[in-house]
């Protein structure tokens, strides 16, 4: 029996402080939340402290983007974004796996099946192992893909610690090894590197999570990955909350790392320092 | 600034007897070598012949005298290009020979059919790539070869460019080796540059020398601009009427800003940097005195990384903010297209033959010189044992930077070569050394003329349903003695290319 959507509203809001003078900015928000079979009619309301004019437009991938540029000059601006959407109820669960485990990971060695999913199974410079760390996790192909998948999720999970401040954007996943704490984002490298090199199509998925679940890494923007099982599709897994992507999880956008996915990109031409700070707020109502 | 006297020296007849220090007097010729002018017997070509007696009706000095006004006029016009070193950029003048090498029309014919079989070939390939990848899928093509080139544009992946085309400008580069048989060095598909030179050798040449013209019946070469605009016209965006074009330039510091600049005069439209266009609701706009005006075509001299600061690299200065979204959306056409540089990679020239064969069915009008492709392990080991007869070359650098050319290595250079190449076999490859062909070249130094290695980069634009090869090219010359390395960025000059009608 089909369930009614859920109503959701994710707030947005990002405030950028400057010590000198700027005379000349472009913003690029990919923060919208994609639109598909589970999540729709997308409202948008967009402000910013300088009324300045907001188109919208898409990112080199195709996924919607906002855009500001301030015709006069400032030392401080705030956007705020609103988006009011609906979201079908997702149970992760809901698939079936072959039974014969070989017509899926014979599917993995089909060449035509590398060249379709070339993209999302390289490494980045952010999802990088050297030759000892691409065998961490290796599958074992007396399980299911999906299981294999489900078991590196938690791997994962136990293997890093949530910390935030110990790593930053641009942090590499030689570091993380090192110390083995970080967000929402090396989880999702981390994972992203070890799917791959097993042969999995792997994307970074950039979003929101829902506040009132009580889950980690929600009052930034959030980042989990989808993972292409042949015979079943793409799947999202959660590795910092060791749970596979659900109603909670609001994707916004996927692309092979975060650089594709960066929710703020600013060309900026001023001296001196800058202050930037974001919230995002989810609610929803059942 | 005209230089009225250029007309004087030849129509004013010298003496035809007792020439003093004629001008092939004391050309000397290497019979391994094989020569432009002069068949194997010691003969003057046919097609020389007349060239070879007008010119010989004159003294070196004579040759000095007009040489070194052509040198002024380069100057005067600003004809310069700069040539970047590790610690120093300079500025020169692009050394210019008057006397022009001949294309007979059988010979060009291969020629022009070939470069445009390349030309084609080369686009189908760029839509398939960034589309179904059959010929990847097909492993006619390795696919690593694809997704390993930096220039490979994951974000043109689906997109289809305004009719069709990627490389709308293509330069191809030829050789003639001793065999006598015309061989592409390079097909270079970036944004290939020289053709504002071919046209201005010509007009210096006519100034210099009117009336040689007259013994020969060569097509022109100054239709180049009306031809680049009509085709660039005719990939403009769906829904325009009379599309706007303009040439964007990375600016007067560029070592090819004078070419941009030509362009756009030339073609009669604005020459703009980046700062002079801004994209608003997915549409580029020009400033302008008059308000902001739409820009359909953009002929683009940027490279890709630099186009779009928030899509690419984001401290480039030299693009535009949004434009990549503009073209994504079919609002504006860029030429050459974005993610074209994947196809001009040196590791994939090894593979044009089956390319060609691949999407045309036709077997390759002009040959590919083999090359081994460091990538492979055994030809990476075949490479190692014979550098000294090899040139090594990286496959993405333009213009001659990083080329080795093995014969003239000394020991610590090869094991340095090697050492290179070991690192990162698949940024190298590795061709026989080339006997390029030789034409009569003067030399400032010895006041003579002597032979001189020369190549032959032609350009095939692409249009929709529609192409033009400019029936000419730029001869380029090897001024150093016995070098190989024509590119103007090394110490490289030029001839006027001669393309007969009969």
């Amino acid at each position: 029996m089909k369930t009614m959507p859920r109503d959701f509203e994710v707030t947005y809001k990002a405030e950028n402080i400057y010590d000198d003078w700027v005379h000349d900015a472009h913003w690029q928000f990919l923060i919208i939340p994609f639109e598909n079979e589970s999540q729709h009619e997308v409202q948008i309301e967009f402000s910013n402290s300088l009324y300045a004019n907001t188109e919208f437009s898409i990112n080199g991938f195709g996924f919607k983007t906002l855009r500001v540029h301030p015709k006069k000059k400032f030392k401080q601006i705030s956007f705020e974004a609103k988006f009011k959407f609906k979201k079908e109820e997702i149970d992760p669960y809901d698939f079936n796996i072959n039974s014969d485990l070989s017509v899926e990971y014979n599917e993995l060695e089909h060449f035509d099946f590398k060249i379709t999913h070339e993209r999302f199974l390289k490494q980045t410079i952010y999802t990088k192992l050297n030759s000892i760390q691409d065998l961490l996790y290796k599958f074992d192909t007396t399980v299911s893909i999906f299981q294999n998948l489900e078991n590196l999720n938690h791997w994962i999970y136990k293997f890093i610690q949530f910390k935030t401040g110990v790593t930053k954007v641009g942090t590499l996943l030689k570091d993380l090894l090192l110390n083995k704490q970080g967000v929402c984002q090396d989880f999702a490298h981390l994972f992203c590197a070890l799917a791959r090199t097993n042969g999995i199509p792997t994307r970074y998925v950039s979003g929101y999570l829902n506040q009132n679940s009580g889950y980690m890494g929600d009052s930034q923007m959030h980042a989990w990955v989808e993972c292409y099982i042949p015979g079943i599709g793409w799947k999202g897994f959660d590795p910092t909350n060791n749970i596979l992507a659900n109603t909670n999880h609001i994707k916004v956008c996927h692309g092979k790392d975060y650089n594709d996915c960066s929710p703020l990109k600013g060309i900026i031409h001023t001296g001196g320092q800058n202050k930037t700070t974001h919230t995002v707020m989810v609610q929803s109502q059942q | 600034m005209f230089i009225g006297f250029y007309h004087v020296p030849f129509n004013k007849r010298i003496s035809m007897t007792n020439i003093e220090n004629q001008i092939f007097s004391s050309y000397q010729r290497n019979p391994d070598l094989f020569d432009e002018i002069y068949d194997k017997n010691g003969k003057i070509k046919e097609v020389y012949q007349k060239l070879f007696n007008l010119y010989g009706e004159h003294s070196i000095n004579d040759y000095v005298s007009l040489n070194n006004k052509a040198k002024s006029s380069f100057f005067n016009q600003g004809i310069t290009f700069q040539v970047y070193g590790e610690n120093n950029v300079q500025e020169k003048i692009f050394p210019f020979d008057l006397f022009p090498r001949i294309i007979d029309q059988e010979e060009w014919d291969i020629i022009e059919r070939g470069s445009i079989q390349r030309s084609k070939a080369l686009n189908l390939f760029l839509w398939d790539i960034y589309h179904d990848k059959k010929i990847l899928k097909d492993k006619v093509v390795p696919i690593d070869l694809i997704t390993s080139s930096a220039n490979y544009l994951d974000q043109m992946n689906g997109v289809n460019p305004p009719g069709g085309i990627y490389n709308h400008i293509s330069g191809t580069d030829v050789i003639k080796h001793k065999d006598g048989k015309y061989y592409v060095l390079e097909d270079n598909i970036r944004c290939p540059s020289g053709v504002s030179y071919v046209i201005c050798n010509r007009t210096a040449l006519k100034k210099a020398l009117f009336g040689v013209f007259n013994h020969y019946q060569t097509h022109t070469v100054t239709n180049y601009a009306e031809n680049l605009l009509e085709l660039l016209e005719s990939v403009k965006p769906k829904g325009v009427d009379v599309p706007t074009v303009v040439v964007i330039t990375p600016g007067m510091y560029n070592s090819a800003f004078y070419e941009h600049s030509y362009l756009a005069k030339t073609m009669g439209v604005e020459l703009v940097e980046g700062r002079d266009l801004f994209v608003e609701n997915d549409f580029v706009y020009m400033k302008t005195i008059k308000g902001p005006e739409k820009v359909d075509v953009i002929y683009r001299r940027v490279d890709d990384q630099f186009i779009d600061p928030l899509e690419f690299n984001p401290d480039s200065v030299l693009g535009v903010p949004g434009l990549f979204a503009a073209y994504k959306k079919g609002n504006v056409t860029l030429a050459n297209a974005p993610g074209t540089g994947v196809a001009d990679d040196k590791a994939v020239y090894t593979y044009m033959p089956q390319i060609i064969k691949y999407y045309l069915n036709e077997e390759p009008i002009l040959n590919n010189v083999h090359t081994y492709h460091c990538g492979r392990p055994d030809e990476l080991k075949y490479v190692l044992e014979h550098i000294h007869e090899l040139v090594i070359k990286p496959v993405d650098e333009a213009g001659g930077y990083g080329i080795s050319i093995g014969n003239i290595l000394t020991k610590a250079e090869i094991e340095k070569v090697k050492a290179e190449i070991k690192e990162s076999p698949r940024k190298y490859v590795a061709q026989p050394i080339m006997s390029l062909s030789v034409h009569p070249t003067y030399i400032d130094d010895t006041e003579s003329f002597e032979q001189r290695h020369v190549d032959l980069r032609t350009f095939t634009v692409l249009g929709k349903d529609k192409e033009f090869v400019l029936k000419g090219g730029l001869t380029r010359v090897a001024l150093k003695r016995g070098n190989l390395i024509v590119n103007s960025s090394q110490g490289g000059g030029s001839k006027d290319t001669w393309v007969l009608k009969k």
